[in-house]
């Protein structure tokens, strides 16, 4: 009988502890909403958690993809959680081609936000990944900015 | 007799947070079948599908283009939400969370929070229905529209309600609702753009109504996998004639390097490729009558 209500109560905490687990992410995105700026309203989250890289291998990368329209200022900004190892770098793509990264690895200078008018209405994708490739989570952020 | 009690407690406590989940109308008439038997007829990957549903863009940038461009704000082009109740399938209640979800972004966008309430009574009922009332916080919501405290809030909580009610749908196998709710949005969004692009023609709306194909063409993708449900089949033949017009419409690319400048500040990087929209006034025409069509047939009660 003890053994039953040990695992009882053991599910309970594995699911409350799931909730809080999910409230903080949730604290996260809305924060790094608002660090967007009053003049941007908030359109889409990514929330990242990756590994470590692999000795030899690529930085992990999480990848999600965007349609952008012309005419439009867009704000990205990314947000690194406070558990995180790794610093969060956001980047945005046009097919293959790097249009612009939050973070400069000659000079390790920070972009953190950067707006981007967009002249093409078209597919474009955003990359969160961390520097050097450590550990981390984050919360990147696409807003619209009002003209 | 203690242990009971315990076990008896943790088990209706188990109960009550299981239910808690479903809404208050999960009784709701599920006319399309939950995805298990849809499953297997998905043509393309699941994470395909996911790329494909994040990447359409949001209401909002058409509400606030609509605005931007000078239009004076109009309740005649919402969808009404006195018939709320009497939509009572999976079908209607998942389109029309996404109808309504359109609506409000328009609304929050001109700041009509006496409006946005009936909105978001209306649009709590149907997220009920289809048992994802749980992503939508109605009483907060509500809240923030009629104190007028913090648009920016109530923006941010509806914008972000929907993307979780939608990432919710799609991670637990209920794929088909969530393309219903995604369809939901584009065609009544699309439905506001023509509207206004009818009675104040404007380029820059035009060219945004003409960018849409690409739009549709990734609701299709969106839709297909669930052809072999009826009302999504009749749903796509719908589409696919504001497709035949949309594919007479042409988008052909400048090429150019971005360069980044500065302002206020902040980081700027202008974009010197462009896409540029061709359209005519007839193709824009039959898009504007074949949208109105289509849309009036989707919110009939």
């Amino acid at each position: 009988m003890i053994r039953i209500l040990t695992l009882i109560l053991l599910g309970f905490l594995f699911v409350f502890t799931s909730n809080i687990q999910a409230q903080s992410a949730a604290d996260i995105v809305e924060q790094c909403a608002s660090d967007a700026g009053e003049d941007a309203t908030y359109l889409k989250d990514f929330i990242v958690k990756l590994g470590k890289a692999k000795p030899g291998s690529k930085h992990p990368v999480a990848r999600y993809p965007l349609v952008l329209s012309k005419n439009n200022v867009y704000r990205f900004n990314v947000c690194t959680t406070e558990q995180s190892e790794g610093k969060a770098i956001i980047r945005i793509y046009d097919s293959n081609r790097l249009i612009f990264s939050s973070y400069d690895e000659d000079t390790q200078e920070e972009f953190n936000p950067f707006n981007f008018r967009c002249q093409k209405t078209g597919i474009y994708h955003v990359f969160i990944s961390f520097i050097d490739g450590k550990p981390g989570e984050a919360v990147g952020i696409l807003s619209y900015v009002t003209k | 007799m203690i242990q009971k009690s315990i076990l008896f407690l943790l088990l209706f406590a188990l109960i009550l947070s299981c239910q808690s989940r479903k809404g208050k109308l999960a009784d709701a008439e599920l006319d399309i079948l939950d995805s298990l038997e849809l499953a297997a007829d998905l043509q393309i990957s699941e994470e395909a599908l996911d790329e494909i549903v994040q990447s359409v863009s949001s209401p909002i940038e058409m509400a606030a283009l609509i605005k931007e461009i000078g239009t004076p704000f109009s309740l005649d082009y919402l969808a009404t939400t006195d018939y709320v109740d009497r939509y009572n399938t999976s079908f209607q209640m998942a389109y029309s969370l996404g109808a309504f979800g359109a609506d409000l972004g328009y609304l929050n966008i001109y700041n009509k929070n006496t409006q946005i309430v009936d909105y978001l009574t209306a649009i709590n009922k149907l997220a009920d229905g289809i048992r994802v009332g749980q992503f939508f916080d109605f009483v907060t919501l509500k809240r923030l529209a009629t104190s007028r405290e913090n648009i920016d809030s109530l923006m941010y909580i509806s914008v972000n309600s929907f993307n979780n009610i939608d990432s919710y749908l799609r991670e637990n196998n209920r794929g088909h609702l969530s393309a219903l709710m995604i369809t939901g949005v584009w065609i009544e969004g699309m439905y506001l753009a023509t509207q206004v692009a009818n009675e104040t023609p404007n380029p820059a709306l035009s060219e945004r109504i003409g960018e849409q194909k690409l739009n549709l063409n990734n609701l299709f993708l969106i839709l297909n996998p669930y052809q072999n449900q009826q009302q999504i089949a009749d749903l796509l033949a719908q589409l696919k004639e504001i497709k035949e017009v949309f594919d007479q419409v042409e988008i052909i690319y400048e090429m150019g390097e971005p360069e980044t400048v500065e302002k206020d500040g902040m980081v700027m990087i202008v974009q010197n490729e462009k896409s540029i929209v061709q359209i005519t006034d007839e193709q824009l025409q039959q898009i504007i009558n074949k949208t109105e069509e289509v849309r009036n047939q989707l919110i009939a009660y």
